[in-house]
């Protein structure tokens, strides 16, 4: 069905199996879907790297290469856009203003649409897999954005799994969207790229500001993992009597931190059928032994209970020695957010002992 | 009247009888100590026999493995071992009160009353502790089963088994949308509700054990006690009466009874169905119609089948495990037919 690991608290999917709180669904069709996919982004990069204007918009007219690899074209510039709840938030901290958003969850419980501001803005929907398409055709959107995600070969919103009545939001208008992939960093510059294609000033004001401070951020981030060369950390997500470790490839923040001196902890064998994770019982916990717990955010502090209620957390020496914190799993899409993650976390890394363990 | 006078047989046929009966029970206690060691043994990490067993008879060492297994293997089996004497025992006494074949508390839509109603209460109250849950349970058990016996009432022919049984699933699955839709419409929530919608050992610590514990042992006292009573009603209501029992009243004991196990049980480890269907059975198949016997019997029986399923449930995934709740249902359901199908059994 789904394929990533997906805001797990709200999902129908999720409801409906419980698997996939911390999903490892990926059938080996798709992981091979996903491979190719990858090959053949990797191959229209190379191609259109050299190539102008990439986002470049003509007179009046509009036109954006998206994460697809497709370049999609309007004869005028868009202004009414629906979009993803998280691509709004991107969109709207440069500057671009949707007329309507459809989220994976209830907007006020979700960690990655915190402090963004929806008044005036249409709610489409609030359930994974559920727009509603009705209300969307009255706003007469000339624009959908959603991220694209190579894995499932499809753009949030319209994925598998969601239902059929709600992918006809794809008629109303096209759909378009930076690719998830190696880096949120990229994931951002690509919503910058797409925010100045419609016309937004992205170096201007709050936006150019919030891009500054995650520069800064980044800076004292990669100082401080430079200072604590020996440390590592490994990011988590317990569930019922499950310890889920994250796989960093799959986690674009995750490879972030370790291309910045984090040392992110690759477990060894991920499962199978869904590479996000690698699962293991409530028995094995000791197995990776970091001098830093990262819990996932999401369901945060419910995984912490669950974990803490476990006989053998104990056995955890960086939980043992409350050596914890969260890690910002699979949601980020600004500067802002980002700034504040990195210097959150930056804390957290001048506070840690590298040689706990 | 075929049970009267099987009955009659049996009970004439003196102390030998007496003796095979009770040799079988004790062979089932070994089983059920065999099949205790041998999850205690199973798990995802590797742990040697030895190490096993000097968790068990020489604790302190304070290593990983003897954490595992003294406190996350032991507390689920010992739960296991509550929980399905709980359920197998109420699905006696339901059967027998009912004279109802098909009588279970995961059919009749008493677990997922108590499931339905641990979940609600959270709903309204905000979580709390397992201790508060109990008693939301009994009652949530306690008014489907209320339920189910008055829609299947309805009608001349009053509550046939099949009509219980419709009736059950009607409730069951109107209860089981209850919870669901109360699930989803609260996500903050969810880690701790997901465990009421399929029946689980895993992630069950020993607190938990310890909570249950007086409710189920209360219970199990009162339906072991019960065998007599029961086979007064299995007599037809009118020779119980005549016999000078007070019918009504064994009738709200014996639903008590089965509120307050099932709910205790249903509270530690979401609902759970068919165990408590199948055994009984078995337990009649083995030991003939003295409900005495078949109580024995099915307390002890109960907990080896739970337990085996849930064993089965941890090695049929290469990676991961079934709850036993699923194991249960997928193993359950050919039976149940069997059973609806069958001439022989209908007739209590």
């Amino acid at each position: 069905m789904t394929s990533r690991p997906r805001a797990p608290i709200v999902t129908l999917a999720a409801l409906l199996t419980p698997r996939l709180l911390t999903p490892r669904l990926l059938t080996p069709c798709l992981l091979t879907l996903c491979l190719l996919t990858l090959c053949l982004l990797t191959l229209s990069a190379c191609g259109s790297s050299g190539a102008e204007a990439e986002t470049g918009s003509k007179d009046d007219g509009w036109s954006f290469v998206s994460g697809d690899g497709k370049t999609y074209t309007l004869d005028q510039k868009p202004t009414r856009i629906i979009a993803h709840a998280y691509a709004a938030a991107a969109l709207m901290e440069f500057g671009i203003k949707p007329v309507a958003i459809y989220a994976d969850g209830p907007v006020k419980d979700d960690v990655g649409l915190k402090g963004v501001d929806f008044r005036g803005i249409t709610v489409l929907g609030e359930t994974w897999g559920k727009i509603d398409v009705e209300k969307a055709a009255t706003l007469r959107p000339d624009l959908i954005v959603g991220d694209w995600w190579p894995a499932e070969k499809a753009y949030s919103g319209m994925e598998g799994g969601v239902e059929a009545k709600s992918k006809k939001i794809a008629e109303l208008a096209p759909i378009v969207g930076p690719s998830q992939g190696d880096s949120i960093v990229e994931l951002i510059e690509g919503y910058e790229k797409l925010a100045s294609s419609l016309g937004a000033d992205v170096t201007a004001g709050s936006a150019g500001a919030a891009k500054a401070n995650f520069a800064e951020a980044l800076d004292t981030f990669k100082k401080a993992a430079a200072a604590k060369p020996g440390l590592t950390a490994l990011a988590i997500s317990p569930y019922d009597d499950k310890y889920a470790v994250a796989v960093p490839k799959y986690a674009p923040e995750l490879l972030d931190f370790q291309k910045w001196g984090l040392d992110v902890i690759t477990p060894k064998t991920p499962d199978k059928d869904f590479p996000y994770w690698e699962t293991l019982s409530f028995e094995k916990v000791d197995q990776y032994q970091p001098d830093l717990l990262l819990f996932d955010d999401r369901n945060y502090p419910n995984n912490y209970e669950t974990l803490e209620k476990a006989p053998t957390a104990q056995t955890i020496e960086a939980f043992k020695a409350k050596a914890y914190t969260t890690w910002p799993a699979y949601w980020m899409h600004t500067w802002s957010t980002y700034a504040d993650q990195l210097n959150r976390l930056t804390g957290e890394i001048e506070k840690a002992d590298p040689d706990l363990t | 009247m075929t049970a009267t006078l099987r009955l009659a047989r049996t009970t004439g046929s003196g102390v030998r009888d007496q003796r095979r009966l009770l040799a079988g029970l004790l062979v089932l206690g070994v089983v059920l100590v065999a099949v205790f060691l041998l999850s205690i043994t199973m798990g995802s990490r590797a742990i040697t026999l030895g190490t096993v067993w000097d968790s068990l008879l020489r604790p302190g060492s304070g290593s990983v493995a003897q954490t595992v297994v003294r406190e996350i293997r032991v507390p689920r089996t010992l739960l296991g071992v509550l929980v399905g004497a709980a359920l197998g025992l109420s699905g006696t006494i339901l059967q027998g009160v009912t004279r109802n074949p098909l009588a279970d508390p995961g059919i009749m839509g008493i677990n997922s009353g108590a499931a339905a109603a641990i979940v609600a209460s959270v709903m309204l109250f905000g979580a709390g502790g397992l201790s508060t849950y109990v008693w939301f349970s009994f009652l949530g058990a306690g008014a489907a089963m209320l339920a189910v016996y008055s829609i299947a009432s309805f009608g001349r022919e009053g509550a046939t088994p099949v009509k219980l049984a419709l009736a059950g699933a009607a409730v069951t699955a109107g209860l089981s949308s209850v919870t669901s839709t109360i699930v989803i419409t609260h996500s903050d929530a969810l880690n701790e509700l997901r465990m009421w919608q399929v029946g689980s050992l895993a992630g069950r610590y020993l607190p938990v054990f310890w909570q249950v514990l007086p409710f189920i042992a209360v219970g199990c006292a009162v339906a072991l006690f019960s065998g007599r009573a029961l086979n007064g009603l299995a007599l037809g209501e009118d020779i119980a009466v005549a016999l000078g029992q007070h019918v009504v009243r064994t009738r709200l004991v014996m639903f008590a009874t089965v509120a307050v196990l099932c709910g205790a049980a249903t509270a530690a480890c979401g609902p759970i169905t068919f165990v408590g269907l199948v055994v009984p059975h078995l337990a009649r198949l083995l030991c003939g119609p003295d409900y005495r016997w078949i109580l024995a019997y099915a307390a002890v029986l109960t907990p080896v089948v739970l337990l085996g399923a849930d064993i089965l449930g941890r090695v049929v995934l290469a990676n991961g495990e079934l709850q036993v709740g699923v194991v249960l249902g997928v193993l359950g359901a050919p039976v149940f037919i069997a059973l609806v199908r069958s001439r022989n059994l209908v007739k209590l």
